[in-house]
């Protein structure tokens, strides 16, 4: 279908004015003025915005929009919620639509406009509607203190299916006739952008946006920096609970920060080093049963009989994020994050005794280090066998983990085609190691609330099924650990090797 | 995946075209994406809709597959509710579906790339008993079937529920109502009481004849636009939200 468009009003013309300005160009039909209030919805990291979509609260209703064209919508005679979760949805085409986007993302307002707006019908001969104008005034909402912004007004052209040769002269209208211009962003980005959000969302990946000859130090210190933002712009939403996602983010961000301390500790000051990888131990230590819990939670079955371990579960959530909200907030988490800050900010002016390979570019360190991983990683593989103990796939896991960030990290330094293949084969590795580690550690904790759980209200019934699943738990790590080789296989391949020595040399 | 409602009765001038129009406004301003498509060559419902009864290619092309369903639709003024207009060629339908293969199975093929873009379909059809209609009961989840409380309509609802009976299990659901009930009537009042009795099945709300609704083809749109408080609005907002339960409660 043809697509429609935003322009902007000219100045001085109002709702009341705007079809004077039609008038003997357009066959126009004016509804009257109807003020209202729009809330625009996303998830934290944009993935609405990314397909194009926008979910808005207008009308006591919602409706998930691609461009003019409702893709679903249903009613929700209430107030417009701050945030929204997928699953509270009714069943539904919106909640069909909305739950492949989100995954356990909720959606949460960007924005929120007051506004008045007027249909203008563009009609045919039949008096049929062919295109729809919408004529809006909006202000933001006022959002915490002091009057919201008025944001530029707008006309909408809305497409008619089926009618594009008529959309086509009324845009044609408009831009030659009337010279009006065409809006850059459309009205709910401006919305957000202008409440002091982001209109494409908080994304969490991290990679190296200088030239590969930038100075080593001065590469680590953007990527350090970058990294803390991740982690202070998740902060917000793990406190506040709004998804698992934020703490997930959060730690991803943590992990991140130390394999780059630790794969490029050349280019730091070799003492302070010492202190900050211990804290960032100590954050990653603090968040990570609360996310096991998370997961684990996440991941069980809804069976009635396994209804007493969720509780126990769930219980032992609320210890754990109790014990991790509290590490949060502490004033060793603030000060870790911003001596950090400084601490890479100041860094390129440190003194060089020790810091080998600060002032080297980056591009070469990075494809030294990534180089020096792989070839770690498949020693390590290679010495793994069927007697060999589950601590070795762990640490091949962490490995693993180390040489994706690196990959993550410089990409951008070096040839897609290179670094793609080899992604793609140590994804695959790393989902069958994580597989093993994981349900070793869930078959475990199975055992370990074996007797909280016995303890329980229909205990009896619960150890039964817990004794199922952690048979099934077993399995999938027997599976996991039979799949090793072929995975490890296909990421030391030869062809891979070759690839490695042209390109990270 | 959409519902397909289809409008039909064996007789012609018993309010199917009413009911398609006024029940997929009602269905779209629900927050429903709706479709209707006309499939009765005189074109009723697309002209109550403003929409130039022409269909590129013919209706034959459309169900023969040889033609883009999602092209041929129209938006219509209302939010939500498009319309797949008719032509004359329409009146040819039954031709194009013998000379195709697995006739009956036609509308069906049609709707199949377009299920996912609507929440409810109407199939507003001629009046007969044909391969048009066959491939209607193959294409519906529910017939909606206006029957005027008179001693023949009363027959051919009885003989429709013996050709759908006859179809294979999974056949649509045939929910019928009264239309252009005029309780002056005594022989009206008299049907009214007595086919529920034998028909336990029937829908209990009833389309009323009204003036508003003859006013339809004169505004050219649906009563809620120009008589929403009238008494035949009324008992199409009553008769929608019968045929919602009906739809719901799985019972045929």
């Amino acid at each position: 279908m043809a697509a429609g468009a935003e322009y902007l009003l000219p100045e001085g013309l109002d709702l009341g004015t705007v079809d004077a300005l039609l008038a003997g160009r357009l066959d126009i039909e004016c509804e009257r003025v109807r003020a209202g209030r729009r809330t625009f919805y996303d998830t934290f990291d944009g993935r609405l915005h990314a397909k194009g979509l926008v979910l808005v609260h207008e009308e006591l209703r919602f409706a998930l929009r691609e461009g003019a064209r409702e893709r679903a919508g249903i009613a929700h005679p209430e107030k417009a919620p701050e945030r929204l979760v997928v699953d509270d949805l009714p069943e539904g085409p919106l909640r069909a639509a909305l739950a492949p986007l989100c995954g356990v993302r909720a959606l949460q307002a960007t924005a929120s406009v007051r506004g008045r707006r007027r249909l203008l019908r563009v009609l045919d001969g039949e008096r049929k509607t062919v295109v729809r104008l919408v004529a809006e005034e909006a202000t933001l909402s006022r959002n915490g203190s002091g009057p919201g912004a008025t944001l530029r007004p707008r006309l909408h052209v809305e497409p008619v299916r089926g009618y594009a040769k008529a959309l086509k002269r009324v845009r044609g209208t408009l831009e030659g006739d009337l010279g009006l211009v065409a809006a850059t962003e459309p009205l709910h980005d401006e919305a957000v952008w202008r409440a002091g959000g982001a209109p494409g969302g908080v994304s969490s990946k991290v990679a190296l946006a200088s030239a590969p000859d930038l100075r080593a130090d001065r590469a680590a210190a953007e990527l350090a920096t970058r990294l803390v933002a991740v982690i202070e712009a998740n902060l917000p939403g793990t406190l506040a609970e709004i998804d698992s996602e934020f703490l997930h983010d959060l730690r991803v961000a943590v992990r991140r920060t130390r394999s780059l301390q630790r794969e490029l500790r050349s280019v730091f000051p070799p003492a302070p080093l010492v202190h900050f990888r211990a804290e960032f131990r100590w954050l990653q230590q603090a968040t990570g049963p609360t996310r096991d819990l998370d997961v684990y939670l996440d991941e069980l079955e809804g069976s009635a009989d396994l209804a007493p371990l969720r509780a126990v579960l769930a219980e032992h959530r609320v210890r754990e994020r109790a014990a991790m909200v509290r590490a949060l907030r502490s004033p060793r988490t603030q000060r870790l994050l911003e001596e950090w800050s400084t601490f890479v900010r100041r860094m390129p002016d440190a003194p060089r005794a020790a810091r080998d390979d600060a002032l080297r570019p980056i591009a070469a360190l990075a494809a030294e280090r990534i180089a020096r991983v792989y070839k770690r990683l498949v020693r390590m593989g290679a010495a793994i066998d069927e007697a060999s103990a589950p601590e070795a796939l762990h640490d091949l896991r962490k490995k693993g983990k180390e040489l994706r960030y690196l990959l993550e990290f410089f990409a951008p330094l070096f040839p897609g085609p290179a670094v793609g293949p080899m992604v793609t084969s140590l994804k695959a590795l790393q989902d069958t190691l994580g597989r093993f580690q994981d349900r070793e550690v869930q078959a475990g904790l199975l055992r370990q609330l074996s007797d909280e759980v016995a303890q329980r209200e229909g205990g009896g019934a619960a150890l039964m099924a817990m004794g199922v699943l952690a048979q099934r738990l077993d399995r999938d790590r027997a599976r996991a650990r039979a799949e090793f080789a072929a995975r490890f296989g296909a990421f030391a391949a030869p062809g891979q090797r070759a690839r490695l020595r042209e390109t990270f040399r | 995946m959409s519902q397909t409602l289809a409008t039909y009765n064996i007789k012609g001038g018993v309010g199917k075209t009413s009911a398609a129009a006024n029940l997929a406004y009602l269905a779209a301003a629900g927050g429903a994406r709706t479709l209707l498509w006309d499939l009765d060559p005189q074109g009723a419902s697309t002209f109550l809709f403003r929409i130039r009864p022409h269909v590129k290619g013919g209706g034959g092309k459309l169900v023969r597959g040889k033609s883009n369903v999602a092209k041929r639709i129209k938006g219509t003024d209302h939010d939500r509710l498009d319309l797949l207009p008719t032509d004359f060629s329409y009146r040819h339908m039954d031709l194009a579906l013998d000379a195709a293969k697995k006739p009956t199975r036609r509308l069906k093929r049609v709707l199949a790339p377009i299920a996912t873009d609507y929440d409810y379909v109407f199939l507003d059809c001629p009046p007969s008993i044909s391969l048009v209609s066959e491939s209607v009961f193959e294409a519906a989840d529910a017939l909606l079937v206006p029957v005027i409380p008179a001693t023949l309509s009363s027959r051919t609802y009885e003989q429709l529920r013996g050709v759908v009976a006859a179809e294979a299990a999974g056949g649509p659901k045939v929910l019928a109502f009264f239309s252009m009930l005029d309780r002056r009537k005594v022989l009206h009042r008299d049907v009214v009481e007595q086919l529920p009795r034998e028909h336990p099945g029937l829908l209990r709300t009833a389309i009323p004849t009204a003036a508003d609704v003859e006013r339809m083809g004169l505004h050219r749109t649906v009563l809620e636009e120009f008589a929403p408080r009238g008494r035949a609005a009324r008992a199409y907002r009553d008769l929608w939200s019968e045929i919602g339960e009906r739809l719901d409660d799985g019972a045929g």
